[in-house]
């Protein structure tokens, strides 16, 4: 199967590649294929304020490989460096894939639908969609920079494993560098269309993990209370429990609830965890993290720096402020029926 | 009648038949659009003419029913700030007697302002 395939360089993979980088199925594997991973890479960018933001395309950006075939290991070459004129470097976990082909129906003028960007509400909250370098509205990855999920998995090719397609058909360069003759002997492109197209219908019928939910009757009212607590406190105000798939010939994925819990757009999450620009979003916006799967993972935040879901509420700022000090002014058996909630995602 | 024999002409004069550079580059710039070129946030969709500041073919070659062209565009969509260079291989085949694009491959893109 296309997304268990593991490449070597005599077929492909790098020269430069993506730590455990061998095959999709390698960073998403947790605790089924498709799941997380615990591999945590490297981005790098240039931003100027107030709103431009360089991806260093032409430097080895935005993801800066860390690892290396050993073919561009003999040459001494180990691994990308972060680009000179970078200004942020951040590091992103690998996301479960369940439900991501909900996600890609999901029409833009729903997402659009709950833009906020001068916060006319004033509530504290604005959001607002980050646009592709093509002017599309973005949705996946942190910082909602991809518009389509065929276009990040044949991204996900040259960038993770250094494997060609016939939509990015030459070998990414060393920061800017070429690669060096003989150090990647598999004949471009080193994938067919037709196997990004495959990879992409894998991932497109993983569903969304169903919730979890308690039998015994204390434990369910308490889950019930933590998801009026869940709402209550604002924190359904990004993460939106729920959007809808538009029209499609399959009817799975025709005009479907997705309980995602995001609206997949920006926010400013304060300068703590402030990274990198990409496109329009600012180093302190990302999307509102989908919470889908959320039991499933063992690190939290978008750079897994948070080791548990208390830990990375707490690290909330900014446009999400408001509801972390409501989070911890909750007593402790609030928090308690909050968190229960969470893992029945 | 006239709609047919204008469609004709249009079809056979499309790229493969181009003797006039400047007419080259327009089919070419008109045949992109719907095609997607690179991946991830590397990825261009051709959505308009609009977005096609400049198009310049550096070579062409032909061989059968498949022709190369490799081009340098100036990218810019006007939703959006940022003005991109790219450089680009675009392949295509003849199927019948109509060249189609069969790829867009992005070699390189560098952002300009």
């Amino acid at each position: 199967m296309a997304f268990q395939r593991i490449f070597t360089e005599q077929d492909g993979l790098g020269p430069l590649f993506n730590i455990d980088g061998v095959s999709c199925a390698e960073c998403h594997e947790d605790p089924v294929v498709g799941g997380v991973g615990n591999e945590v890479e490297t981005h790098a960018t240039r931003f100027v304020p107030p709103n431009s933001c360089d991806p260093l395309f032409d430097e080895g950006g935005p993801v800066i490989q860390q690892d290396a075939t050993s073919l561009l290991k003999a040459k001494g070459i180990l691994k990308e460096e972060i680009p000179a004129r970078a200004t942020g470097q951040a590091h992103r976990s690998s996301p479960p894939l369940f439900g991501f082909g909900l996600i890609d129906l999901i029409p833009e003028k729903a997402i659009l639908a709950y833009e906020d960007p001068d916060d006319k509400d004033k509530d504290g909250i604005s959001g607002r969609a980050n646009r592709t370098i093509d002017g599309r509205v973005g949705r996946f990855g942190r910082k909602a920079a991809v518009a389509t999920l065929f276009e990040f998995n044949a991204g996900a090719f040259p960038a993770e494993m250094g494997v060609t397609t016939p939509l990015s058909p030459k070998e990414e360069t060393i920061n800017g560098r070429p690669v060096p003759p003989d150090a990647d002997p598999a004949t471009d492109p080193e994938v067919s269309q037709l196997d990004i197209q495959r990879v992409t219908n894998f991932i497109r019928f993983l569903a969304v993990p169903a919730p979890k939910l308690p039998i015994e009757h204390a434990a369910a009212e308490q889950v019930e209370r933590g998801k009026k607590l869940f709402s209550d406190i604002q924190c359904a105000r990004c993460h939106v429990p729920e959007l809808k798939t538009g029209p499609s010939e399959i009817a799975a994925l025709d005009r479907k609830p997705v309980a995602l819990y995001s609206d997949l757009l920006l926010h400013d999450m304060g300068p703590e965890l402030a990274d990198i620009c990409l496109d329009g979003a600012t180093p302190a916006e990302f999307r509102t993290e989908m919470l889908m799967g959320l039991r499933l993972r063992e690190k939290f935040l978008h750079d897994g720096s948070a080791e548990s879901v208390q830990k990375a509420i707490e690290r909330h700022a900014a446009e999400a402020r408001k509801a972390r000090d409501a989070f911890i002014a909750l007593s402790d058996k609030d928090k308690e029926a909050l968190l229960a909630f969470l893992q029945t995602i | 009648m006239k709609n047919l024999i204008f469609a004709l002409i249009t079809s056979m004069t499309a790229v493969s038949g181009q003797t006039d550079p400047a007419a080259e580059v327009q089919q070419l710039k008109t045949d992109l659009i719907g095609h997607t070129m690179g991946g991830r946030e590397k990825t261009w969709k051709f959505q308009s003419l609009e977005q096609i500041k400049d198009l310049v073919i550096t070579q062409k070659t032909e061989a059968g029913p498949l022709r190369l062209y490799l081009i340098t565009l100036e990218l810019q969509d006007p939703r959006v700030t940022g003005k991109y260079r790219a450089q680009a291989q675009v392949r295509y085949e003849k199927v019948d007697t109509r060249w189609t694009i069969e790829s867009v491959g992005l070699t390189s893109m560098t952002k300009l302002e």
